[in-house]
């Protein structure tokens, strides 16, 4: 077997190792969040138990954006390289970005409803501009669907990249726009929080953080064998 | 159980359902990518058994 074949097999073999640690890490810190957010995290004295949606709703919000960025920077790196390694990460990124972009509307509109008694405000700045930034994406597998071949690796890297200017707009849109429906959580000044459930926010953080590393990995090393396969599949269907 | 509570069970079932079935839709795939091993493997049983000469320049 030539050499290069043999170290592109332990790369994949390297890559389906890291996916399984980082599924034993996003395991461990999702069932400790969970436990810490019912358990023992303090009810809030104004919203009461309902603002335990906070901590995985806000963590999953913030991964959706890294995994934006994620694919923003892979884009980047394909245009630059043509390496498939970089649209597999952006294309893997971008969806696991939705997923939990789906995750954060279903989240935050049961919170709306329970907090203020309706399931979604269309006045609100950060919750149309999120919606707006989940549609963007979405049009991503449109676009990606529509074109073949080297013009669809090279549309799908410009749209990660170009899509990534409504993340800003989001994220900072509640600020400028002086929301006041939407709570904003975390100001320049620091977190509107107690450390006792700034901590459990935190390790929901790193749980949803390490769950999408998780999903990403996984992800990753089915697309690399999968297009290993074909190539073989083809090789072989040739000879 | 009260509304609020109900209103917290609702938002971490649909989260864990949702991850749930995006996990099981990645163990489809790694089922199907088993399928097409599987598929190579007679591939080349097939091959290996009809013990055809090597390739060569045969037009």
């Amino acid at each position: 077997m030539p050499s290069s074949t043999t170290d592109h097999a332990s790369r994949r073999v390297i890559g389906a190792r890291a996916a399984l640690i980082w599924g034993v890490i996003a395991t461990v810190l999702v069932t400790v969040a969970s436990v810490g957010v019912f358990l023992v995290a303090p009810e809030d004295a104004d919203q009461g138990v309902i603002q335990r949606i906070f901590y995985f709703h806000v963590a999953i919000a913030l991964v959706s954006l890294v995994a934006f960025a994620v694919a923003c920077v892979a884009g980047i790196l394909f245009l630059r390289t043509r390496n498939l390694r970089w649209d597999d990460v952006s294309v893997t990124a971008v969806r696991i970005g939705i997923l939990f972009s789906v995750l954060v509307i279903i989240t935050g509109s049961i919170w709306a409803k329970a907090s203020w008694g309706t399931w979604w405000v269309w006045a609100d700045p950060r919750l149309v501009t999120y919606l707006i930034v989940v549609l963007i994406y979405a049009a991503y597998f449109v676009l990606r669907s529509s074109v073949d071949d080297d013009r669809r690796l090279r549309f799908s890297a410009t749209y990660a990249i170009v899509g990534f200017v409504s993340v800003p707009l989001s994220f900072y849109s509640v600020r400028v726009a002086q929301s006041f429906v939407h709570p904003v959580v975390f100001t320049s000044g620091g977190a509107n929080m107690p450390n006792s459930m700034l901590i459990w926010f935190l390790i929901s953080l790193a749980a949803m953080l390490a769950l999408f590393i998780a999903l990403l990995e996984v992800e990753l090393v089915g697309r690399r064998t999968e297009r290993a396969l074909r190539a073989l599949t083809l090789r072989l269907e040739s000879s | 159980m009260t509304g609020g509570n109900q209103y917290v069970v609702a938002a971490y079932a649909v989260i864990w359902f949702l991850v749930l079935a995006y996990v099981v839709m990645l163990g489809a795939r790694t089922a199907r990518v088993g399928r097409q091993v599987e598929a190579i493997t007679r591939m080349l049983d097939r091959e290996a058994a009809e013990s055809d000469p090597p390739k060569g320049d045969d037009g």
